[in-house]
């Protein structure tokens, strides 16, 4: 049985559901080694600033139960080098790039996407407006939010600036730290995103106890892996109801399982994250499963489980 | 790099606390260079969740081994396992010791649990390059006697060792830098002159900081091991920072010349100089 694992987001094709997530896959070239990244639906990269950034100091990284917090703080080489030195490689692979993008201010924002617009090579822009780990400028904290993701008049602020400049796939990553995320999907589907992606980690801390010291660099860190799954699953889940745009889902994917239920929870396409620094080949393994889970169900069109939940609502 | 399942062929309990670990893995072992690491899953299941990196002690064309120190959650389900068990493996990673041919003379200078390398870097030294055992130099410091790690294995390989120990039950009772004072101050200045040497370190932070200068004030090239939390082990997190030299962030800024290099890709062994410490 011929399998079709297609699915679109925004003005793009995918030839299969599973991407990986910003900041789990550097800039690809780190798992070349590995898997065959021409497998994968598409790639989002590392997140991009105009200027570079050194990132937090450590520590960055601590283990929680069946999670882990991160601050890296955003360390990338900022718009340019990106061009210059990973662009060309992320180029040649020949799958869907997306470039994940944050500006700490609407008008940085404007000013990364504008640079990118004048080359070529990749598909889509993914608008970090989630990051827990930085701190942005005077027209975020205008409206004393944390961050764009927690406020949905700036939500639409940074992706009608940024849809006016561009007429590539625009996705806009919310985060879950706010208490109704289909009011801020709604804002970015208003403001005209073709997508969404979510979630971003959660704002979350943890303590040495004999220290009475943070663990991390940075205070707080962000929440990811296993341990926020259903929370991921239920935003999904409330997020299709809200708006029509295709979803991209994650928080915690580890195996197909996980992924089918973004899915069936009415994401048109997931993101591996955590689980690429537990096994870089996770990714391909889900999608293996998920063609497994196919042949297996005898469904042979992914579009037929994409929604497909079944409840007495 | 390579992920496998490997077999677990040995795990004993070697001093206190501290267990050996023999995994099957003949892809990895023959590429593992000394200073290298691998990641293993101490677990399938989700807790823990993430990896945990491990230097070589020993790899030859079919296994390879780890000295561990039971820390925390994860050391303690590996120091469970038996023989016949199979644990993921990945590996080899980082940036080893380079092994550098104009110097005549090497000190090793490991404490407590970052001594495994070194032993890796000696054994190579000896059976791969074939330097001579009278031109190594060992120093070993650890809490006691029962804890210092290694040092047989040293002696079998003809090396020199120096030991220190914190409260005197065996060799020198202080520091382990303090021995490699009184070699580099008393045949430094006369020796190293006109006959080059190398340092090469591994151990608690403090240590390696003192052995740093050490290095400086004697100009001696120094490459030091530094340990840091970790996710991914090969550059896609970028979890593991290093405060390191490094250029500046906007001219005119008056923040110092340094970023944070990866310490899984960059290092984990870098050159002395070029690290910052806080």
């Amino acid at each position: 049985m011929g399998l079709n694992l297609e699915t679109t987001i925004g003005r793009l094709k995918l030839k299969n559901p599973v991407l990986v997530a910003s900041g789990t896959f550097g800039h690809a070239r780190e798992f070349e080694k590995i898997i065959d990244l021409k497998r994968l639906g598409g790639i989002v990269t590392k997140t991009i600033t105009l200027k570079p950034r050194l990132g937090n100091p450590p520590v960055r990284i601590v283990e929680t139960p069946a999670g882990m917090l991160n601050a890296i703080g955003l360390q990338n080489p900022g718009v340019e080098k990106f061009i210059g030195e990973k662009l060309p490689y992320l180029r040649k692979i020949g799958i869907p790039i997306i470039v994940s993008v944050m500006g700490h201010s609407v008008e940085e924002f404007v000013k990364v996407v504008g640079r990118l617009e004048s080359e070529k090579g990749f598909d889509g822009y993914e608008l970090n407006l989630s990051c827990p780990n930085v701190r942005y400028g005077a027209s975020a904290t205008k409206t004393s939010a944390r961050m764009f993701a927690h406020d949905a008049v700036m939500i639409k602020e940074v992706v009608s600036a940024v849809r006016k400049m561009t007429q590539k796939t625009l996705i806009a990553k919310l985060g879950p730290d706010v208490s109704d995320i289909g009011a801020m999907a709604l804002a970015a589907e208003e403001a005209g995103a073709d997508a969404v992606s979510l979630i971003n980690t959660f704002v979350a801390m943890a303590i040495d106890v004999e220290k009475r010291r943070p663990v991390l660099g940075n205070i707080t860190g962000g929440l990811s892996g296993p341990c926020v799954r259903p929370i991921a699953v239920r935003m999904t889940w409330e997020v299709h109801k809200r708006v029509k745009i295709p979803l991209l889902g994650m928080g915690g994917i580890m195996d197909a399982r996980d992924a089918l239920e973004f899915l069936i929870a009415g994401a048109s396409a997931i993101q591996v994250g955590t689980a690429n620094f537990m096994n870089p080949r996770a990714s391909v393994e889900i999608l293996e499963g998920l063609r497994a889970f196919m042949k297996k169900e005898k469904i042979g069109r992914i579009q037929n489980l994409i929604g497909s939940l079944n409840s007495d609502e | 790099m390579h992920r496998k399942r490997c077999l677990i062929v040995e795990n004993k309990k070697t001093a206190p606390g501290h267990w050996v670990m023999k995994l099957r893995c003949p892809e990895i072992a023959r590429a593992a260079a000394p200073g290298q690491f691998v990641q293993i899953l101490c677990a399938d299941t989700l807790d823990p969740l993430l990896p945990r990196p491990f230097s070589f002690l020993t790899a030859d064309s079919k296994d390879i081994s780890i000295l561990y120190q039971v820390v925390g959650k994860g050391t303690k389900i590996l120091a469970a396992l038996k023989r016949g068990e199979n644990l993921w493996v990945l590996g080899p990673l980082g940036n080893g010791f380079s092994i550098c041919h104009l110097s005549t003379d090497y000190l090793l200078v490991g404490g407590g649990v970052g001594i495994p390398p070194l032993y890796h870097l000696a054994r190579t030294f000896i059976h791969k390059n074939k330097y001579s055992p009278a031109d190594i130099h060992v120093f070993l410091g650890a809490r006691n006697k029962s804890l210092l790690l290694c040092e047989k294995d040293f002696k079998k390989l003809g090396v020199s060792v120096y030991v220190a120990t914190d409260d005197g039950s065996k060799g020198h009772k202080g520091f382990v830098t303090e021995l490699l004072l009184d070699r580099t101050a008393s045949v430094g200045r006369k020796v190293y002159r006109t006959r080059s040497a190398n340092i090469y370190a591994c151990g608690p932070t403090p240590m390696l900081k003192t052995v740093s200068a050490l290095a400086q004030k004697y100009d001696i090239p120094c490459e030091v091991s530094v340990e840091v939390p970790m996710a991914c082990g090969f550059g896609a997190c970028l979890g593991c920072a290093v405060k390191v030299r490094g250029w500046k962030l906007e001219a005119g800024s008056k923040a110092p010349n340094c970023r944070f290099a990866i310490g899984c890709v960059e290092g984990p062994v870098f050159q002395a100089k070029e690290l910052v410490w806080d």
